[in-house]
């Protein structure tokens, strides 16, 4: 079920009114939530629910063996468990054909005259969130960094529950399983906060993504011909915008959301895009899934407690894994080595030049980010490396290719960005919060009404969100 | 933070914007339709999965759409026919989809439009892709899908501001659509799609009827012959006769191997569409070696003296009022020869 869908607003009103309805105790009501849950996730394929219960089932027996065992072999044992039931379901349904391809490649690369038909396996839907919340649990758990779930009933909704199952943010059970324990309810403030982040979650998802941006970057990306350089920058620039609108809109939304619940859930976005450097840009960006790595990947292969040498290697393998989480092919790879390699020669940089940031070189050295960042877009849009190539030698200017866009489109698109990299850099120290805070009232209303409005307008398909498919 | 405020603020100014929003667009002469979209073919298509022997599919472009009315149909047959054309496509997707993957053996009435049947089996290509995207649809449409679609029918039915089309049309009012109206320096260099507008209403079974206006009024006819000027004087791919003959060939002959009843119709044209298929779709080399090569029993509009005069007002499909008629007179024929009955080997 998507949240920009007439279904989702009956089903959340549905599961609100049993929510605040005087019906059921607090354990009833998580089994209402649990419910609601599986029914989120079922309406788009109802056999792959049995994923999610292998996963519930055997990362909290997981969990409950190391909260009790002492042998550390048997420990090491059951975290290997969890790890090989959830890494197993992502290769398999994941990575199965891109695995299979690269093999069949191999072999034939060496001689081997090999063929093998595509498992064509149907990927489900949020599986790269559900396992890495699941197995951050079982990892803590080893860890001895968290106490077990204390119900299955608590574990099984920490895993499930739907404002945030399919698309993050991927949230840790301190943070989570913790807020079951009691009775939660939103206070007034709240569930109108709540509502008013859904409201603008869904703007961005339907407005300014679906449907200010995302024609420019399909039509850009999905041309078969060599590109004019404007057209190049102009449908990368279109794309920039809309992954980030559509996936810092589904975070909004689920937050909002769990909020009108009484949950908290932690911020996935901080404005990205007004980011100086690249350090400072996943510290902003999709900051669930790259602390995620920072703590379970990085610091695991040994941050930087081994030596120069040592630390950018663990970087470049974290951030090429974090690529690769993003999808089975190449260009995601590659996605994440760019990446790699910007953090590496930014820590080399940092120890050699010392820059006192102010307003006019903060905002030159955003733009700077800003632009690399729309390199690497490049690969993560470009379902080819041709493709990325050729995208990437139009808007270098080694290509003087075809004009696809009309002139409308690319002052639409660059209104947009150049609104959006205002508002991260403005809001780049604050919150939404602390300014609602200081906007009277009446206006915040207005506000609130013109998204709502433009909502309803644009109406949108109910297209997919982006990170869905991760 | 005072909420509550913002929120009673929010209320009304989204109420007064919305309504004023719908009240503006009304005055404009618009009125609230059923979108002809994937969802509302995936209903129809569904239910070929419960039909008995005894009932009847229709499949083709928009001339089936459009001139096959459901009413009179049923009126003449006592059959209420399932309607599974699409607007602008090859028929032998849909067709190959029936046969391919469902066990129906009735009657199947294949439309064939000669620039949209023998264009192609391109998998990429418009006339295959848009019908194919349907047939894939309806494979893989979740139960979410069908909610969402079972919930916007009282929206699109009541709601002008909900009543937008899935194809890009010139008169959509979501706020893609207005953008879209937007012209600044063409820089291209591509000759630019003449507008276009919906001139049809579709209910929820998909019986569609072309609006009073496109029937009545010329100038508003002629918009639209303008957009089929475009299309026919546009640079294509040349037909491809041959493979899509032995595509159709090869389904028709499963088809009816399994006891189903396939007929072919060929509904009007006039004016420049009529001109250009004569010329480069002959009868003779085409309709006439397709119905032989498939054995299929055929209603080519020329062979009727109630038909063959009959004109489309934007030259390819035919008002309300005539397309009673083109059914009745197709009904009747049908009946008088037993073609709806499958033939006993």
């Amino acid at each position: 079920m998507l949240f920009n869908s007439l279904s989702f607003i009956v089903f959340l009103a549905i599961v609100l009114v049993l929510y605040y309805a005087k019906l059921f105790n607090w354990t009833n009501k998580k089994r209402m939530l649990l419910l609601a849950s599986y029914l989120f996730y079922a309406m788009w394929n109802p056999p792959l629910v049995i994923l999610l219960w292998i996963s519930t089932i055997v990362d909290y027996t997981a969990g409950k063996k190391l909260a009790v065992l002492e042998n550390q072999r048997q420990r090491k044992m059951w975290l290997l468990l969890s790890m090989f039931v959830n890494l197993g379901f992502l290769a398999f349904f994941k990575y199965g054909d891109f695995l299979l391809e690269n093999f069949v490649t191999a072999l034939n690369a060496v001689g081997m005259d090999f063929q093998a038909q595509p498992m064509d396996i149907i990927l489900p839907m949020g599986i790269s969130f559900y396992t890495f919340q699941t197995m951050s649990y079982t990892i803590d758990m080893y860890k001895r960094k968290i106490e077990p779930a204390r119900t299955f009933l608590d574990f099984a909704l920490y895993v499930t529950f739907f404002p945030q199952l399919v698309a993050g943010p991927i949230v840790r059970a301190k943070e989570l399983i913790t807020q079951f324990y009691e009775e939660k309810k939103a206070t007034t403030q709240q569930f109108l906060w709540g509502t008013f982040l859904l409201t603008i979650g869904l703007f961005q998802k339907i407005v300014l993504a679906d449907t200010l941006l995302a024609g420019t970057s399909d039509d850009v990306f999905g041309s078969r011909t060599i590109l004019h350089g404007l057209d190049a920058w102009t449908g990368t620039l279109a794309f920039s915008g809309q992954i980030f609108f559509d996936f810092a809109g589904y975070s909004t939304c689920a937050i909002g959301i769990a909020l009108m619940l009484g949950i908290i859930l932690p911020d996935n976005f901080r404005y990205p895009y007004a980011a100086i450097g690249f350090s400072d840009l996943w510290r902003r960006w999709h900051i669930s899934l790259s602390t995620w790595l920072r703590d379970y990947l990085y610091i695991p292969l040994g941050g930087n407690r081994h030596g120069i040498t040592s630390m950018y290697a663990a970087l470049m393998i974290t951030m090429l894994l974090g690529g690769l989480w993003h999808g089975a092919a190449w260009t995601f790879v590659i996605w994440g080595a760019l990446h790699g390699i910007y953090l590496v020669i930014e820590r080399l940089l940092r120890n050699k030049i010392r820059i006192k940031i102010n307003t006019w070189n903060g905002v030159l050295l955003a733009l700077l980010t800003y632009t690399c960042v729309n390199i690497t877009w490049v690969f993560f849009r470009a379902r080819e490396f041709e493709t990325a190539k050729n995208m990437l030698a139009s808007m270098f200017g080694l290509n003087d290719g075809a004009k696809i866009l009309q002139s409308f489109d690319i002052i639409k698109v660059f209104t947009v960005i150049t609104i959006l990299f205002i508002c991260h850099w403005v809001m780049r120290n604050t919150s939404m919060k602390a300014v609602s805070l200081k906007t009277p009232p009446i206006v915040l209303g207005i506000v609130w009404a013109i998204l709502f409005v433009l909502i309803c307008i644009a109406q949108g398909s109910g297209e997919q969100f982006i990170y869905f498919q991760f | 933070m005072q909420l509550k405020t913002s929120l009673l603020v929010a209320l009304v100014l989204s109420a007064i914007g919305l309504v004023s929003w719908e009240l503006y667009w009304r005055s404009q002469g618009y009125e609230p339709t059923l979108d002809d979209n994937k969802h509302l073919w995936a209903v129809e298509r569904d239910k070929v999965n419960s039909l008995t022997e005894n009932d009847v599919v229709l499949t083709g472009s928009s001339r089936v759409l459009f001139d096959i009315q459901l009413d009179e149909f049923e009126k003449v047959t006592g059959i209420r026919p399932i309607q599974l054309a699409s607007a602008g496509s090859s028929p032998l997707p849909i067709f190959h989809d029936i046969v391919e993957n469902t066990d129906f053996n009735g009657t199947v009435i294949v439309g064939v439009t000669p620039p949209l049947f023998f264009s192609t089996t391109f998998p990429q290509a418009g006339p295959w892709r848009r019908p194919q995207l349907r047939v894939d649809h309806y494979h893989k449409r979740t139960y979410a899908n069908r909610v969402n679609h079972w919930l916007s029918i009282p929206l699109q039915e009541n709601l002008v501001m909900m009543s937008g089309h899935e194809e890009e049309a010139d008169e959509n009012i979501d706020l893609k659509g207005l953008l879209r109206r937007i012209k600044l320096a063409e820089r291209t260099g591509k000759p630019q799609y003449p507008p276009f507008f919906e001139f049809g209403t579709i209910d929820s079974d998909r019986n569609t009827r072309m609006t009073e206006r496109t029937a009545t009024d010329t100038a508003f006819a002629n918009v639209i012959t303008n957009a089929w000027k475009f299309i026919i004087t546009s640079d294509g791919p040349p037909p491809d006769v041959e493979g899509t003959t032995k595509f159709f060939a090869a389904d028709a002959k499963k088809f009816m191997e399994r006891g189903g009843n396939l007929i072919l119709v060929r509904p009007p044209s006039s004016g420049m569409f009529k001109g250009g298929e004569s010329k480069f779709f002959p009868r003779d080399k085409l309709y006439d070696e397709l119905v032989k090569i498939t054995g299929a029993k055929s209603y080519h509009y020329e062979d009727y003296d109630e038909l063959k005069d009959m004109v489309c007002p934007e030259w390819s499909h035919l008002s309300a009022e005539d397309a009673d008629i083109y059914t009745r007179v197709l009904a009747q024929e049908m009946i008088k020869d037993n073609a709806l009955t499958k033939p006993t080997n």
